[in-house]
C-alpha cells in the first residue's frame, strides 16, 4: 500500500480499536490490527474473536494493500508523532513504513491472511437507538454483570427492544439491575444476551446521533456512524427476572443519594476483604448503618431518611449499595424493604427512565 | 443334662438370613439381582418409608411355573448351579439359593410370577412359612412384594436407621445395577414420588447410561478408557470411563467386576496408585471400571453380601493399572495437573520435586544409578511439568547474621538466610544442611492457619442469591445433600429441591465464589457422614476455604522478598503447627543434609 491520510482522524479511529485487542493473548495476530487501503479509504478492523471493531479513514490512496501490525505500538506511534499528515508505505509485504514530518519508522507486521475473517451480520432491518440514552443506560447496568466465569449466562447483559422502549437487565446472582428507556418509533420484540466486553467498548465508541443495532444469526452487530462493533451473541438463559423484582415490599425509605452513598462507604472501610458486610437499622427518620470486624475494630454511621414504619435490621453487601449509588443519576433514591431475608430494591427518586431500579439480595449476619 | 441341641428351623433360617439380609437395601439387592439374572429388561422398584415397611420389585424376567415358585424360597434353592465345578464359573449374579429363603424368613412375602402371560401364581409366605398358592392371571414376569421387614426380628429393626438414610442406601443399590447394566430399564419409586427413571440408554450405552444417573455435565468430562486386547487373557476385557481433573470434586470411584458393582481395595489402590504417578496429583477424577473377566477366574463366594471378590490371576491387577495409566494420560488433557505429590513423609531428602526442570550433568546422572540415595522425579520421567517454571532471574546474594528459629517445641536452632533463589525459594543455612523454602508455599501455610483461626472464631455472613444455584447431582446424592441440609444451614447453605435431581442452592456463605460453593456442595454429598456434628462439618468446610483463600493471597512465585521478609517469613513458618506441607499437601521444605552433599562431592 501506498497512502497519505490525516494523523488525527487516523488517530480518532484508532482510539476505539485499543480496547477490543487482547493484552494477553496467545495468537499472536489477535495483538494486531488489520489495516486494508482500498478506493479512497483505509480500513481499520481488530477483534479479540468474540468482539471485533471495523472503521475507515479517508485516504489518498496510490496503492491499494494490507498488512496487519501490532496494535499497541502503532498507537503510540501515530500519537507521538507530529504534523497534519502520515503516509503508510509497503515496501515490503511484512511491512509497514510510516513516515511523518521527519519521523521513518519501519515496522514489522503479518499477513492480512493470517488475520481472522471477521463476521458479518446481515444488513437487514435495524434499529437506530440514540447512542447517547444507549450509553447512558449500559452504564446503569454494567456493575451487576457478573464477572464469574462458572455463570457464563450472567457474563452480559439481556438487551430487550419493545414496542416504544428498551430494556437491559444485567445480574450476578446477588443483585439485579434493570433500565428501561423510551424508544421513539421502536418496535418489535427482541430479547438478547450482549456480552460484557461487548458493552463496555460500545460504551467507548464517541460520537453522536444514532447506533444502528441489527442482530444476525450468531452476532449482534452496532453501527455508530463509520465504526461498527460486531459481537457473538451470548448463549443461554437468562433468568426470569421480573420475578425477583419484589413487589409488595411496604417499608419505604427516601434518602439523600450523596449522603448515603458517602456513609456506606465509610461504614465499609471496616468491612473484612472476604465478606463485605454491612448491618442497615431502620427507626423512624433515621438509618444506623454498621460494620463489625473482628480484625478491625466496628464503625457506625447515622443517616436521616423519610421513614415512619417499624424498626427492623437487615446485612447487606455494601458494594451492591454503592455501586448503585454510583450509577443512578437523581438527587434522591428510594430503597424498598419488607425484612431481612426478602430482596430489597433501589429506585432513582423521580428518574428520566420508565424504569429504573436495583435488587440487592440481603445477607445474615 | 445335655446342654447342646439343634436350634428350631426359623431361628436358624434367622440367623442365616442375618448374613444376607441386613437392611432395606440387602433386600432391594437380591430381588433385583434376581430380576437381572431372570433376563429382566424392565425393572421397577417401590418403596415404601424408605423400604422399612415395604419394597416391591416387579420385572418382565422369565417368571416361575407352579413347582419352582414353591420350590425358590427353600433355603439351597437355586437354578443357577447344579455342581461343585459350576460354583467355580458363576455367571450369574446369585447362585446360592439362600436370598429368598432369608428374606421370606424376617418378612410378609408375596410373590407372583408367571412364564406366559396370563398363565401365573400367587404365593404368600410369611415368617419362612408358605400361606397360600393360587393361580393369578398376570403379565409375564415376576414381582416381589415385602413388607414388615425384621418384623419378628426386633432387635434388627432397632439397628434400622431413619427412612431417608436407608432409602438413599436402596437408591445407592440401584444405581449401581443401572450403571452395570445400560440395556435395562430401571424405575425407583418412593411413595408414588419417581426417584429414579431411567430409560435402555441406547448406541453410546455405558456413558450414557453415566449421564442419566449423574447428569449430562459429569458424562461429558469422561474419556473412555482405552481398550488393548492382546494384553489380557482370553475372554477378559477392561474397558470404562476416567473423568478429567474437574471432576475430582465428585469423588466418584466406582468399580464393576462382572456387572456388579463392588469396592474392590486392590484395583481402587491401583487406581490411587495411577493417578499420583500420572497426574503427580492426590486429586482423584471421576472413574467408572467395567472389568468383564472369564467367571472362573474369579471367586465370588467370598463375601456373604458378595461384596468382595478374589482374582485368580494375579496379573490382572498390574492390567488394570496399565489400563488406568492409558486413561489417565488421555483424561488430563492439555492441562497439567495441578503438583500435589503426595505427603508420606514430610521431610524429604535431597529430592528434587517441586524445582522445575532440572538439568542435570551427566555425572550426577551416573552417579545417581549407582549407590547414592536420588530421587529425580518430575519433569524427567513423565511429560507432566509443574504449573510453573522458575525463570532465568537472578540469585540476590545477602550477609546475613545467623538468627536462632525456634520451633514449636522450643528447640532453638540457628539458621543463616542466604538468599533467595529466583525469586521464589528461600535458602537457608542450617547446622546440619542446606534449607530450600517455597515462599509461596511457605506463606499459603501460614496464611492458612491464620485464616483457619480467625474463621473458625467468626460469625461468617450468609450471601442469598437472587435466582437459586442449579446443582445437578446423582439421586443417592440429592438424598444425601437434603438429610444434611440442617447442618448446611448452620454453615450458610441454603438448598431447596427442585424437579429431578436438581437442588437449588438459595444461599452460600459469603465469602465463596458459586464456583467454590458448588463444589464444596459436591464434595459433600458424595460422602458419608452418618452422625457428623453440624460443628464437624462447619470445620471442614471452613478448613477448605481457609485453604482456597490462602493460596490465593499468598506471595507469588518470582517475588522478591527483602532479607527481613525472608527472614520473619521463616520465623513464622517454623512456629507454625505443620510447617512441612502446605494445606494441599505440597512440601515446603526441602533439605539437602551435610552427609548427603559430602557424598556428591566425593567426600564420603
Ligand atoms: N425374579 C425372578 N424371576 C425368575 N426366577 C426367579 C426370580 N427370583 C428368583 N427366581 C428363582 O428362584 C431361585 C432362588 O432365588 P434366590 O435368590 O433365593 O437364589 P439364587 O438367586 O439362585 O442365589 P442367591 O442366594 O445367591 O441369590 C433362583 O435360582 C431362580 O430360579
Ligand atoms: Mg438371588
Amino acid at each position: 500500500m501506498e497512502i497519505r491520510l490525516n494523523r488525527k482522524e487516523f488517530l480518532d479511529e484508532l482510539s476505539p480499536m485499543q480496547g477490543i485487542v487482547e493484552r494477553k493473548t496467545t495468537i499472536p495476530v489477535l495483538s494486531h490490527l488489520l489495516l486494508t487501503a482500498r478506493e479512497d479509504k483505509l480500513h481499520l478492523a481488530a477483534t479479540d474473536l468474540d468482539v471485533s471493531l471495523t472503521s475507515w479513514c479517508d485516504a489518498e490512496v496510490k496503492r491499494e494493500g494490507g498488512i496487519a501490525v501490532q496494535a499497541k505500538k502503532l498507537v503510540e506511534i501515530i500519537r507521538s508523532l507530529t504534523g497534519e499528515e502520515v503516509l503508510l508505505t509497503q515496501e515490503e509485504s511484512r511491512e509497514l513504513t510510516i513516515r511523518a514530518g521527519r519521523s521513518r519508522f519501519k515496522i514489522h507486521g503479518l499477513s492480512p491472511d493470517d488475520f481472522p475473517t471477521l463476521p458479518a451480520v446481515d444488513d437487514g432491518g435495524n434499529v437506530p437507538i440514540p447512542f447517547a440514552d444507549f450509553r447512558r443506560m449500559i452504564g446503569k447496568i454494567l456493575f451487576a454483570v457478573s464477572a464469574e466465569e462458572s455463570r457464563f449466562q450472567l457474563n452480559g447483559a439481556l438487551l430487550k427492544l419493545k414496542a416504544g422502549a428498551v430494556e437491559m437487565v444485567a445480574t450476578d446472582g446477588h443483585r439485579l439491575a434493570l433500565v428501561e428507556s423510551r424508544l421513539e418509533g421502536g418496535t418489535g420484540d427482541d430479547a438478547v444476551l450482549v456480552p460484557r466486553k461487548a458493552l463496555q467498548e460500545l460504551t467507548r465508541l464517541e460520537g453522536e446521533g444514532k447506533l444502528e443495532y441489527r442482530r444476525g444469526e450468531h452476532h449482534l452487530s452496532f453501527r455508530l456512524g463509520r465504526r461498527e462493533l460486531i459481537c457473538r451473541i451470548l448463549e443461554g438463559t437468562f433468568p426470569d427476572y421480573e420475578r425477583v423484582i419484589a413487589k409488595d415490599n411496604d417499608k419505604k425509605l427516601l434518602f439523600e443519594r450523596k449522603t448515603l452513598s458517602e456513609a456506606v462507604q465509610r461504614v465499609a472501610l471496616l468491612t473484612g476483604d472476604r465478606a463485605r458486610a454491612v448491618r442497615l437499622q431502620f427507626a423512624p427518620e433515621q438509618m444506623v448503618i454498621s460494620a463489625a470486624n473482628p480484625d478491625l475494630g466496628e464503625a457506625t454511621e447515622e443517616v436521616g431518611c423519610d421513614y415512619d414504619g417499624p424498626e427492623f435490621k437487615v446485612g447487606i453487601n455494601p458494594d451492591y449499595l454503592s455501586h448503585f449509588l454510583s450509577a443512578v443519576d437523581t438527587e434522591r433514591i428510594r430503597l424498598e424493604l419488607k425484612d431481612e431475608n426478602t430482596q430489597c430494591v433501589a429506585y432513582p427518586f423521580e428518574g428520566q427512565d420508565i424504569r429504573y431500579l436495583c435488587v440487592i439480595m440481603p445477607m445474615r449476619i | 443334662m445335655a446342654r447342646i441341641h439343634l436350634l428350631p428351623d426359623y431361628l436358624a433360617s434367622q440367623i442365616a438370613a442375618g448374613e444376607v439380609v441386613e437392611r432395606p437395601a440387602s433386600v432391594v439387592k437380591e430381588l433385583v439381582e434376581n430380576a437381572l439374572d431372570a433376563g429382566g429388561r424392565e425393572i421397577e422398584i417401590q418403596l415404601e418409608h424408605g423400604g422399612k415397611s415395604r419394597i416391591q420389585v416387579a420385572d418382565d424376567g422369565s417368571g416361575m411355573g407352579r413347582d419352582d415358585a414353591l420350590l425358590a424360597f427353600d433355603r439351597h434353592a437355586t437354578s443357577k448351579i447344579l455342581t461343585f465345578d459350576d460354583l467355580e464359573r458363576v455367571a450369574t449374579l446369585g447362585f446360592r439359593g439362600e436370598a429368598l429363603a432369608s428374606i421370606a424368613s424376617v418378612a410378609r412375602v408375596e410373590m407372583t410370577t408367571a412364564e406366559q402371560p396370563g398363565d401365573g401364581h400367587r404365593v404368600s409366605i410369611e415368617g419362612g412359612r408358605v400361606r397360600g398358592v393360587e393361580p393369578y392371571a398376570r403379565p409375564r414376569g415376576t414381582t416381589f412384594d415385602v413388607r414388615s421387614l425384621f418384623f419378628n426380628v426386633p432387635a434388627r429393626r432397632k439397628f434400622l436407621k431413619s427412612p431417608q438414610t436407608e432409602l438413599r442406601r436402596c437408591l445407592e443399590v440401584v444405581q449401581g445395577y443401572a450403571l452395570a447394566r445400560p440395556d435395562v430399564r430401571f424405575l425407583v419409586l418412593h411413595e408414588g414420588r419417581n426417584l429414579l427413571d431411567v430409560l435402555p440408554a441406547g448406541a453410546t450405552g455405558p456413558r450414557e447410561r453415566i449421564g442419566q444417573i449423574f447428569g449430562t455435565e459429569l458424562a461429558g468430562r469422561l474419556v473412555a478408557i482405552p481398550e488393548v486386547s492382546e494384553a489380557g487373557r482370553g475372554g477378559e476385557r477392561i474397558s470404562g470411563f476416567l473423568g478429567d481433573p474437574e471432576t475430582a470434586r465428585g469423588r466418584r470411584q466406582l468399580v464393576f467386576v462382572n456387572r456388579r458393582l463392588l469396592r474392590d481395595r486392590a484395583v481402587l489402590a491401583a487406581f490411587y496408585r495411577a493417578v499420583r504417578e500420572e497426574w503427580r496429583s492426590e486429586d482423584f477424577p471421576a472413574l467408572f471400571l467395567f472389568l468383564d473377566i472369564p467367571p472362573e477366574d474369579v471367586d465370588v463366594n467370598v463375601h456373604p453380601q458378595k461384596a468382595e471378590v478374589r482374582f485368580r490371576d494375579p496379573g490382572l491387577i498390574d492390567r488394570v493399572y496399565d489400563a488406568f495409566r492409558r486413561g489417565l494420560e488421555r483424561a488430563r488433557g492439555e492441562e497439567p495437573a495441578p503438583l500435589r505429590p503426595p505427603v508420606s513423609e514430610p521431610y524429604v531428602p535431597f529430592a528434587w520435586q517441586g524445582l522445575g526442570q532440572m538439568t542435570q550433568p551427566e555425572a550426577w546422572r551416573r552417579g545417581a544409578t549407582t549407590d547414592l540415595p536420588v530421587q529425580v522425579t518430575g519433569a524427567s520421567t513423565s511429560s507432566w511439568s509443574p504449573p510453573e517454571r522458575l525463570a532465568a532471574a537472578s540469585y540476590a546474594p545477602v550477609e546475613r547474621p545467623m538468627v536462632p528459629l525456634s520451633g514449636r517445641h522450643g528447640e532453638a536452632r540457628p539458621f543463616r538466610l542466604l538468599g533467595q533463589y529466583k525469586g521464589t525459594l528461600i535458602l537457608l543455612e542450617g547446622p546440619d544442611g542446606l534449607y530450600l523454602i517455597d515462599q509461596h508455599v511457605a506463606h499459603e501455610r501460614i496464611l492458612y492457619e491464620r485464616l483457619r483461626r480467625s474463621l473458625l472464631a467468626e460469625t461468617t455472613p450468609v450471601q442469598h442469591l437472587l435466582t437459586p444455584l442449579f446443582l445437578e447431582v446423582a439421586p443417592d446424592e440429592h438424598l444425601r445433600l437434603l438429610e444434611l441440609a440442617p447442618a448446611l444451614d448452620h454453615c450458610g447453605f441454603g438448598l431447596a429441591p427442585l424437579s429431578g435431581n436438581t437442588l437449588g442452592v438459595t444461599a452460600v456463605p459469603a465469602v465463596l465464589g458459586s464456583a467454590e460453593a458448588e463444589a464444596l456442595l459436591r464434595t459433600l454429598a458424595h460422602e458419608d457422614h452418618e452422625g457428623a456434628a453440624a460443628e464437624d462439618l462447619r470445620r471442614r468446610i471452613l478448613e477448605a476455604l481457609a485453604a482456597s483463600l490462602a493460596c490465593k493471597a499468598a506471595v507469588k512465585m518470582h517475588h522478591p522478598l527483602a532479607p527481613q521478609e525472608m527472614e520473619s517469613l521463616v520465623a513464622e513458618l517454623f512456629t507454625a503447627e505443620q510447617p512441612y506441607a502446605c494445606p494441599h499437601g505440597r512440601p515446603v521444605v526441602l533439605q539437602m543434609s551435610d552427609a548427603d552433599l559430602e557424598r556428591r562431592f566425593g567426600r564420603r
